[in-house]
């Protein structure tokens, strides 16, 4: 039988007057994956996962969450599932203990609060606290605990490493891994990419509205981009390599060494090269990081 | 619902105890003042007093003629211009239920937890609508307790009354000011708004007693179905369930623009009409 996805939205169109924030957004992710969401600011991650709450109504489209229509079912949809906003706001006049108490009960006191200590203790926060005492990076542990506490089914986590310290961010990065190992799926969109490509299974990227890729994270840095390194015997005019498609020249310290950026199949450079004396020849995958760099050149256009 | 109106609840404790003592405390006071003010040379001489200001600033303290009457004297106390001191805090607090925590970005993530827009909206209004019950009945308490000590022919229900009157009236303006941050841009505006209609109603009411050319317009204003004092003796139920017939249906169209509005992340909305958004137009075709 299959298995109904934890996410899916069909076609998804979001409008702020005449501004379109999502602009068809389908997606689909499947049940215990982790999913990372990549997009600049504007690109309409933010906007994809408040649609998924019911917290903002799209124009036209239709989303299950967990199976469920999260307009009919929205009470359903969020008791299975946490979520972190990208921007949180808490009640600053609060303790840190009063308003996970308050958002517990407001999940009716499933959570356990042992499970909120030992969630306190990892990510070193001080439940005692005032929230309006607590930095950036303190009041995203709040909401890191808050999404995670109650063990949800689905985890949408928007920019959940946003002003946290690279220790923190580990360790944050840890509890959502092992969120998905005990069976959640998760959700997040992030700027942090080396943070998707630590730990997400596959990957998003939104561009002005619009997913303009979905594949596995690995998949995703193994196929589109490659960087070449030769090293000739000989001098040779390396602008004949460029004219191959696919093949440009990244940067040439003499005409024995030459770096090249690959897309797509090798197959093209390694005939071309054929033709010249190589020494050594060395090819390395490019980052997400530059991978997703490449979706948003100055024209705009997806690669 | 409870976890919602609870907490909204406790927020409103400082608001509630605030506002009831301190008007309690003037209760007390006013009262226990009836008998020194209704003895005849006192009266003679608070009459002449009166008569030396002009009406156009006395009107404004309810009808000075019935002022020696305990209905007439709790409106010139109390119940004349109180309104607009709750009115305001009333018009403050509930355009502030949701917008202002929207605003602040807070209705964000409560609205991610499993709580239905329905019962964030009454569990919220439910706790301002006690607290307001809760300030009118320990401010009630202040006349109350020295009433016995004074000779005002009435009785403790009686007393009642006029704060039952208040009551519509402030449910009049809170639910209006709900609505209206439910369709302006900000929690600001609403409040403006409400406030400019509570003050405006207040002048022209207070006016009309003396301009007769008032009188038609004034009507169409809620402060006309306010009773205060003249409830004491009586008591007209169609003009209270005027007012709480329109604050009924003011919250009802308050909580269906809620229940069709975008949550905002934070800060104030543009002037587009909020809550006619596109919500309910998705197709939801996926189970085809």
């Amino acid at each position: 039988m299959e298995q109904t996805p934890a996410i899916q939205t069909q076609d998804l169109v979001k409008s702020y007057g005449r501004f379109e924030a999502l602009h068809g957004v389908s997606l689909e992710v499947c049940p215990g994956e982790i999913f990372g969401f990549l997009g600049p600011n504007g690109a309409g991650k933010t906007t994809t996962i408040r649609c998924m709450l019911d917290l903002i109504r799209p124009n036209s489209g239709s989303i299950r969450i967990l199976g469920l229509d999260p307009q009919k079912d929205s009470v359903e949809v969020r008791r299975r599932t946490g979520y972190l906003p990208g921007e949180l706001h808490i009640e600053d006049n609060a303790t840190v203990e009063s308003s996970l108490r308050y958002l517990n009960s407001l999940r009716g006191n499933k959570a356990d609060w042992g499970y909120i200590q030992q969630l306190a203790a990892r990510i070193n926060l001080d439940l005692k606290t005032r929230v309006k005492n607590l930095s950036k990076g303190n009041k995203q542990k709040v909401g890191v605990i808050q999404a995670l506490m109650h063990h949800p089914e689905l985890l949408l986590l928007d920019e959940p490493t946003f002003g946290l310290d690279p220790l923190v961010q580990h360790e944050v990065l840890q509890l959502v891994a092992q969120a998905r190992t005990a069976g959640a799926t998760v959700f997040f969109s992030s700027h942090i990419l080396s943070e998707v490509q630590e730990i997400a299974d596959r990957v998003g990227i939104i561009r002005k509205g619009k997913v303009v890729e979905v594949a596995q994270t690995e998949s995703l840095i193994n196929r589109a981009l490659r960087r070449a390194h030769v090293r000739f015997k000989q001098p040779v005019e390396p602008q004949v390599l460029a004219n191959v498609p696919g093949i440009s020249i990244l940067s040439q310290a003499d005409n024995l060494n030459v770096t090249l950026q690959v897309e797509g199949e090798m197959d093209g450079l390694i005939k071309a090269l054929a033709n010249f004396p190589v020494l050594d020849f060395e090819t390395e995958h490019p980052s997400l990081e530059e991978i997703f760099l490449a979706y948003y050149k100055e024209d705009g256009q997806p690669q | 619902m409870i976890a919602v109106f609870r907490h909204a609840l406790v927020r409103s404790i400082g608001q509630i105890l605030g506002w009831g003592i301190a008007l309690a405390l003037l209760g007390v006071y006013g009262m226990l003042l009836y008998d020194t003010l209704v003895e005849p040379q006192a009266q003679q001489q608070f009459e002449q007093l009166i008569s030396s200001y002009p009406p156009e600033l006395m009107t404004f303290f309810g009808d000075m003629t019935q002022m020696f009457t305990p209905g007439g004297y709790l409106d010139t106390l109390f119940f004349s211009y109180i309104p607009i001191i709750i009115g305001i805090f009333v018009i403050v607090s509930c355009a502030s239920l949701l917008a202002g925590d929207e605003e602040k970005g807070l209705l964000d993530l409560v609205l991610a937890h499993p709580v239905s827009r329905v019962k964030l909206f009454f569990g919220r209004l439910g706790a301002f609508t006690i607290s307001v019950i809760l300030i009118l009945f320990i401010t009630w308490i202040g006349f109350a307790l020295p009433l016995p000590k004074t000779s005002m022919q009435v009785s403790v229900w009686e007393l009642f009354l006029p704060f039952l009157s208040l009551f519509a009236l402030l449910m009049f303006f809170g639910s209006l000011s709900l609505l209206l941050s439910m369709l302006l841009p900000s929690r600001q505006w609403a409040v403006m708004t409400s406030g400019l209609i509570l003050v405006t109603s207040y002048f022209l009411t207070s006016l009309a007693r003396l301009s007769e050319k008032l009188r038609p317009i004034e009507r169409y204003f809620p402060m006309h179905y306010y009773q205060g004092g003249k409830a004491l003796t009586k008591m007209d139920w169609g003009w209270f369930g005027l007012l709480l017939g329109c604050s009924i249906l003011f919250t009802l169209l308050a909580l269906w623009l809620f229940e069709r509005r975008d949550i905002r992340v934070s800060g104030e909305a543009g002037w587009h009409i909020t809550g006619f958004g596109s919500h309910r137009t998705v197709q939801l075709n996926t189970d085809e």
